[in-house]
């Protein structure tokens, strides 16, 4: 299983770079894995997103749809791509500790 | 694991084996001369040269092993000497398992090349299918197929969010062109058009359902989305499951004719066109005897009728194209595309080799769904890479959802810094609003629809003893869509339950009189009333252990005071859609 190492960040992720186990997040890890999305300084607008999928996950063990990750936190879809160029599936919820979305994507 | 169950799952593929050996399959498992010309066609060779377990002949023999050893007189005969052999341990099992899944994305331009005909990727797609209906496979696969058997779409999407969704897109579209009309109907019967998609469209990027649906406006099309079966992706083409892929289609095709469609347009998706424009029907089982076709075919169409007009200079930036596997080589469709494309940019380049003869986009054959096999698909990327540097472009366009990941990983993988885009996109945008056919119609007005509430028409019988709490669910189940009546203890309770057969009943536990507690148990041994889902709402947590220790079927859904009110009419929703999809398993 890889290690991803940035700073003194140092977890075990998949081999698509998504936390192997979510439940050691933190917002080290976040900042951290947000390097990988391109993404160098997570704002107050970052966090706001990362924190409503983070707590999604973890009531419901599944990512939300993207129209309740908008309508929940008021971005329409242009913004969020601009704060996660990769997009809510990979960028967003990477960065949120979220295991990696199933399905063709 | 016990060699008593290894031995179960080989048989069990041996038998599956016997029923799918039709003349192609036979002549593709004996047509092999091991001559490699198969080797220069395939990206995992090119990429990884110094490794013969990447030939397609390699992956090939694994079930040719398995055909001589059980079927074949060579095998019987001489054994030895044409390696017929079949898997002995769970080892060997794994073993297969990542050759199957992951060497091989079933692209099928091996087959091009053989001098024998040889179809690899037939024998690897049966492959996969004897180890899926073992159990034997990647978990991403079996996590999507399992989405796909039981909700019925591969990203578990429920009915409840995908209309929103749409209904979502209706009022971004309305808001851009200002036309009520331009609104997304779900479920008009009689229609000329009815459109499917990817659910990834619907779960993660619904951008392109916007794209699709300005068009299908602009071209004055009569045309509407399914509320179910809208899902033309079908992971049985990947993990060789014909039965999965024979029900997911049939599950489009049924309500398209329910709907009484003329035409199913099939959004910009290779395996989605292949399953259920090709395959679908025959792993069905059924004779088909309606029209399909993919959205690049309809929007083509209506750039040549004049339904719609373009404008190519909107883009501004060069464009290649990349020709998916399934459309390209499995389908033929590599015209339709760039006829298209030319008409929507002004600098479009081709990548080679192309149509037929295009590289894989190395995400294929469900590969974007097996994070183990990762590593080795980026490597693989680097032919598709060289590819897409040598045109300059700055716009990759594909007609593949698939494709769109497979690129966009090895894009940020290899730091091409280029774009993915779907012509839907392209067109969308080159849309010149004023001279396409929806402005020249004469103006009609519909009735907006109202939009989908979660409790639409759901009859609920809200019991608890204090009125307050009474009136706050039922202003919050009204306001949801539903019909609401109340009742103050257990015994009304019931008595309500009886007489107005309500299609949920949230329960308080602690009341004056009969108790919650009493009045489930009541109402669960009544055959008139026990069938009714029960969502109880209880300021005491500690009753959970009592009522789901009662000797009759638990209540469906258990909520703490204070509720809040979204808690509330979500999980209620979610109690329907489970009794629906149970109705319906």
């Amino acid at each position: 299983m890889p290690t991803f190492t940035h700073g003194s960040v140092s977890i075990a992720v998949d081999e698509d770079g998504f936390m192997e186990t979510p439940e050691v997040w933190n917002q080290d890890v976040a900042a951290a894995l947000a390097t990988t999305e391109g993404v160098t300084d997570l704002g107050d607008e970052h966090w706001k997103l990362v924190n409503y999928l983070r707590n999604y996950y973890l009531q419901y063990g599944v990512a939300p749809m993207i129209r309740k990750l908008c309508k929940e936190t008021g971005f329409d879809l242009k913004k969020v791509y601009e704060l996660f160029p990769s997009g809510p599936a990979k960028g967003a919820c990477k960065v949120a500790g979220l295991p990696k979305p199933t399905g063709c994507v | 694991m016990s060699s008593n169950e290894t031995t179960y799952k080989i048989q069990v593929m041996r038998e599956i084996l016997a029923k799918k050996l039709t003349r192609p399959v036979v002549g593709s498992l004996v047509g092999c001369v091991h001559c490699g010309m198969c080797n220069d066609a395939c990206h995992y060779v090119i990429t990884h040269p110094d490794d013969p377990k990447m030939t397609p002949s390699y992956k090939a023999d694994q079930l040719r092993k398995l055909f001589k050893y059980n079927f074949d007189w060579t095998g019987k005969a001489f054994p030895w000497w044409v390696g017929a052999k079949e898997p002995i341990s769970d080892a060997d099992l794994d073993a297969l398992k990542d050759i199957a899944f992951g060497t091989c994305t079933n692209c099928r331009r091996c087959t091009l090349n053989c001098p024998m005909g040889v179809d690899t990727a037939t024998l690897n797609r049966l492959m996969r299918g004897l180890l899926s209906a073992v159990g034997v496979m990647p978990e991403g696969v079996r996590v999507v197929s399992k989405d796909q058997w039981e909700i019925g779409n591969q990203m578990g999407v429920l009915k409840e969010d995908y209309l929103d969704t749409i209904e979502w897109m209706s009022d971004e579209l309305v808001n851009e062109v200002g036309d009520p009309n331009a609104r997304i109907q779900i479920d008009k019967p009689g229609c000329d058009v009815i459109y499917t998609i990817n659910p990834r469209e619907a779960k993660y990027d619904p951008r392109t359902i916007a794209a699709a649906a300005k068009i299908f406006w602009a071209a004055g099309e009569s045309w509407t989305m399914p509320s179910e079966g809208w899902d033309q992706t079908n992971f049985g083409l990947f993990s060789g499951d014909d039965q999965l892929g024979g029900a997911a289609a049939k599950r489009v095709y049924e309500k398209m004719k329910g709907l009484d469609a003329k035409l199913l347009v099939i959004s910009e998706c290779g395996h989605g066109y292949r399953s259920t424009r090709c395959e679908g029907p025959n792993w069905a089982g059924i004779d088909q005897d309606w029209n399909m076709e993919s959205s690049v075919f309809t929007m083509l169409r209506y750039l040549k009728e004049g339904r719609i007009k373009v404008d190519p200079t909107k883009l501004g930036k060069r464009v290649t194209y990349h020709d998916s596997c399934n459309l390209a080589r499995s389908c033929g469709i590599t015209e339709e595309p760039r006829e298209l494309l030319r008409a929507v940019t002004t600098d479009f380049v081709e990548m080679t080799p192309n149509r037929a003869e295009n590289y894989c986009c190395t995400g294929g054959g469900g590969a974007m769904s097996m994070s183990e096999y990762t590593p080795r698909r980026l490597r693989s990327a680097k032919v598709k890479a060289d590819q897409i540097v040598a045109t300059g472009a700055k716009v990759v366009v594909t007609s593949c959802h698939n494709c769109v990941d497979g690129l966009s990983d090895l894009i940020k993988h290899y730091k091409l810094g280029c774009e993915v885009k779907q012509l839907v996109d392209l067109v969308a945008d080159a849309l010149v609003i004023e001279e396409c056919a929806v402005m020249k119609k004469p103006k009609v007005v519909v009735e907006m629809p109202k939009p989908a509430l979660p409790l639409h028409g759901r009859r609920i019988l809200v019991v608890d003893d204090e009125p307050d709490v009474r009136t706050f669910l039922r202003t919050v189940l009204e306001d949801a869509g539903a019909e609401v009546s109340e009742a103050a203890d257990g015994d009304q309770a019931i008595a309500a339950a009886r007489a107005g057969k309500p299609d949920m009943i949230t329960l308080d536990l602690s009341m004056q009189g009969k108790d919650g507690i009493e009045a489930f148990a009541e109402l669960r041994s009544d055959p008139g009333t026990r069938d009714i889902p029960v969502c109880v709402v209880t300021g005491h947590p500690e009753f959970r252990k009592v009522i789901y220790s009662r000797a009759v079927p638990p209540p469906e859904g258990y909520m703490d005071k204070p509720v809040r009110d979204e808690e509330l009419v979500d999980n209620l929703r979610r109690i329907f859609e489970l009794r629906n999809h149970k109705a319906h398993a």
